[in-house]
């Protein structure tokens, strides 16, 4: 069965796209518009690997991360942070929160299909 | 009154009438004396006369004892106003007969007849004895008493007239005196009163007036010299007061001028900070809204583009690739502009990795390719053997050639562009030199002032031909400036351009305390041959519990652990063993994380070690900027460290540890990338 990934998203356009490219890829794809939503589906669903938009309504990407690395259940889910701010503060911030990885938008797929599959593929021997 | 402090004029009239009036005292008196001595004496020789006419004349009755007739003889001396006594005393010394003018005599006041003949004074009155002789025998002595009336009258007749004269004298000496005075006092008042105009008003013009050729006169010459002396300094004194004055006055009118220009320049200074700031944050949020929509179009055609060509609809895929290409273009335009102000807020930080020169080269030349077709043009790239591994911000570096290399591209058609990389010592540094060269249409002395600062392409109509915001430059020449590298260019119009950058073979962070020797001595390929331990972890912990819970955990997942107590340990453990990573606590008791950590990534056989850093300070930002790798805030998460170092194993195992060795090629070895022209557009 191919890997299943939860991706919150809270722009309408950025998230249909990225939602069929991934499809198109293989992967089994959940969505979410908003911080609550995405926590509850990461719950839920229990995704291989969650991609997130950091500015998010309801709940941000900083606290959701914090709330899914503090949770023994959701802790082993790696997480890729979208973030438009490439600063090297968001960077900081971002492995501070616990993400395993981290990209900025506009989005190269390719680049960022590469990050998908290594965390993947990082997750499969534990 | 004292008579030293008496005006000149009082002392010139003083002295006159004290010498007049001594004068004329003198020879009064001495005439008055004179007088009163000759007339007293005439008048001794004339009581004398007297006494002997009457003696002659009493003669007779003496001798014959006639009272009455010597009585009546001294009667006859009634005339005599002055007489006050006559007496005739008989041979035996008895009065015989006497006249006393004012009938009050006393017979016992009046002297013995025993006297002999002569004058005497006695008691205001003048006293003559004379024998008187009949025959030459004595018959009597004869006594007259005067009173010296008319001497005593005319003594003080002659007093008051003298006193007369004196008082007429001396009124007529004061007269004549007070007038002539005048021919030495009024010249020496008039410079006085002079002097006091001149020292009352300070009016050096007064001249005081010369009066006669005496000494005062050239007194006062010398006082009219010395005034117009005075004067001649006092004016040249006033004029430079006043040039002085002027030249004050202008100073300050210039000081507040300039002190207002100041304030005016400090003022705009704050108001074009407050601008820039406000341009850079506004460009920073532009660019993000602008970046939303655009990933959703590049997204979208990229996507299209896969869907069409699996469905073998050829047809729109030609227009697809367009609206990608024209989106990727726009969001290089966007990103130059986040960059620059990202520079401009200092929020642009460097991130050191040590990486393969030429494996940058050769990524970004195929990024290039799309570019280079465009204008028909080939590419050339010579790469010097020596170049190895250098340790720098790729991505900036990267940019920094891209930027180079499109510019090129755009402003040549159907030339060459070549790329010559190259390694030189200078003032004891290594540097890398990418050098950039093309065909193109170059750039003028005048164009070259302005190249590298923002918003400024060479030419206005340069935008309108060839598009691009002109930030390019200005991003690459910042860059190099971050790296403490240098860029020029050399060029003339229509004769191609050079552009020659020199980049720090080793870059390091601003904040490096790091001895610069250290970095030097090493060189980059000091540490090749030692085969680094790929499975020991060091732990620098100040903290036993901590120590002792890392080695454990990392033996349990597979790690061999060296750890130390302290920064200097912690460096010399470095040393021995080429950890495969390190973790790095900050508050340590003797030297802190901070310097461990920047002496390690400034020692070049250690800096390419990652280093995470395990500590309870919250300040990733000083981690990251100083060459961290990952950053954890204690307590710390287990499964993420275990994961990180993972992710380094992989990294090292899976790319060379250090310089390329090259051994096989040649001694000038070119690598050389010839990208022909393909005609179409990628």
């Amino acid at each position: 069965m191919m890997p299943k990934i939860l991706l919150i998203e809270d722009n309408e356009m950025n998230r249909d796209m990225l939602s069929r490219r991934l499809q198109r890829r293989g992967y089994r794809v959940v969505t979410a518009q908003d911080g609550e939503q995405g926590h509850i589906l990461a719950l839920s669903e229990a995704p291989d690997l969650i991609l997130m938009d950091i500015s998010l309504p309801a709940m941000d990407g900083w606290e959701l991360t914090r709330r899914l690395k503090a949770n023994d259940t959701t802790r082993h889910i790696p997480i890729i942070v979208l973030t438009a701010h490439a600063l090297v503060t968001d960077r900081a911030k971002a492995f501070e929160a616990g993400c395993d990885d981290y990209d900025t938008k506009p989005i190269e797929f390719e680049r960022l299909s590469e990050k998908i599959e290594s965390l993947l593929a990082e997750k499969k021997p534990s | 009154m004292n008579l030293q402090n008496l005006s000149i004029r009082g002392k010139l009239m003083l002295i006159t009438m004290l010498t007049s009036s001594a004068a004329l005292v003198l020879s009064s008196a001495s005439f008055l004396i004179y007088d009163l001595i000759s007339f007293r004496h005439l008048l001794t020789q004339d009581l004398m006369t007297q006494a002997q006419i009457i003696g002659y004349n009493s003669a007779a009755a003496m001798a014959f004892r006639d009272e009455a007739a010597a009585t009546a003889t001294l009667s006859a001396l009634t005339a005599k106003e002055d007489i006050v006594a006559a007496v005739l005393y008989s041979p035996d010394g008895k009065i015989f007969a006497h006249y006393f003018p004012n009938g009050g005599a006393h017979p016992s006041a009046l002297p013995d007849r025993s006297q002999t003949n002569g004058y005497r004074f006695e008691g205001g009155y003048l006293e003559v004895f004379n024998d008187v002789t009949l025959n030459g025998e004595r018959v009597g002595t004869l006594f007259l008493q005067s009173d010296q009336r008319q001497w005593s009258v005319r003594a003080r007749r002659y007093s008051i007239i003298v006193g007369v004269f004196v008082l007429v004298a001396g009124f007529f000496a004061f007269f004549i005196s007070s007038q002539l005075q005048r021919l030495i006092s009024r010249p020496i008042l008039h410079l006085e009163n002079a002097m006091r105009m001149v020292s009352a008003n300070k009016n050096y013009e007064v001249r005081a007036t010369r009066f006669y050729g005496d000494e005062i006169g050239r007194l006062i010459d010398g006082f009219n010299t010395m005034l117009s002396e005075i004067q001649h300094r006092d004016t040249a004194l006033q004029r430079a007061n006043e040039e002085l004055k002027k030249g004050t006055l202008e100073l300050e009118g210039e000081i507040t001028h300039r002190k207002r220009t100041q304030e005016e320049l400090l003022k705009a200074k704050h108001a074009a900070e407050d601008a820039s700031r406000a341009k850079s944050a506004f460009l920073a949020n532009m660019s993000h809204e602008l970046r939303t929509p655009l990933n959703a179009i590049i997204g979208y055609s990229e996507m299209l583009e896969e869907e069409t060509r699996d469905s073998g609809n050829a047809e729109n895929l030609h227009d697809l690739r367009k609206i990608q290409s024209a989106g990727k273009h726009l969001l290089s335009l966007i990103n130059d502009v986040l960059d620059l102000s990202k520079i401009e807020a200092g929020k642009m930080g460097l991130h050191l990795e040590t990486f393969d020169v030429s494996v940058m080269v050769e990524e970004m030349v195929t990024t290039l390719q799309p570019a280079v077709a465009k204008n028909s043009n080939s590419v050339r790239v010579r790469m010097a053997e020596d170049v190895g591994m250098m340790r720098a911000d790729a991505t900036k570096v990267r940019q920094i050639l891209f930027n180079l290399m499109s510019n090129a591209c755009k402003f040549t058609e159907r030339g060459t562009i070549s790329l010559d990389v190259s390694q030189s010592v200078s003032e004891g540094h290594e540097w890398i030199r990418f050098r950039v060269k093309d065909t193109g249409i170059g750039i003028s002395a005048k164009q070259q002032q302005n190249l590298f600062q923002e918003f400024s392409q060479a030419d206005a109509t340069i935008s309108r031909k060839y598009g691009g915001t002109g930030l390019g430059l200005a991003i690459s020449y910042r860059f190099v400036q971050m790296m403490k590298g240098r860029i020029s260019v050399e060029s003339q119009a229509g004769q191609g351009s050079t552009f020659t950058v020199y980049l720090p073979a080793q870059v390091t962070l601003d904040t490096a305390e790091s001895t610069q020797s250290e970095g030097t001595s090493g060189v980059s390929a000091g540490g090749a041959e030692h085969k680094p331990e790929l499975d020991t972890v060091l732990v620098i912990d100040d903290d036993p519990a901590v120590r002792d819970l890392m080695s454990r955990f990392l033996n349990k997942i597979g790690f061999r652990v060296v750890a130390a107590a302290g920064g200097e340990e912690g460096l010399r453990r470095a040393r021995e063993v080429r950890p495969l990573v390190i973790t790095l606590d900050v508050v340590m008791p003797e030297c802190d994380g901070w310097s461990v950590l920047r002496k390690l990534k400034a020692d070049p056989q250690l800096a390419q070690i990652p280093v995470i850093m395990v500590t309870v300070v919250d300040n990733e930002a000083m981690g990251f900027d100083l060459g961290a790798s990952n950053y954890l805030i204690k307590p710390v998460d287990r499964d993420r460290l275990a994961v990180l170092i993972e992710k380094h194993r992989v990294a090292r195992s899976s790319s060379p540890p250090s310089k390329p060795s090259r051994a096989s090629a040649t001694k000038e070895q070119l690598l050389q990338a010839e990208l022909e022209a393909s005609g179409r557009s990628s």
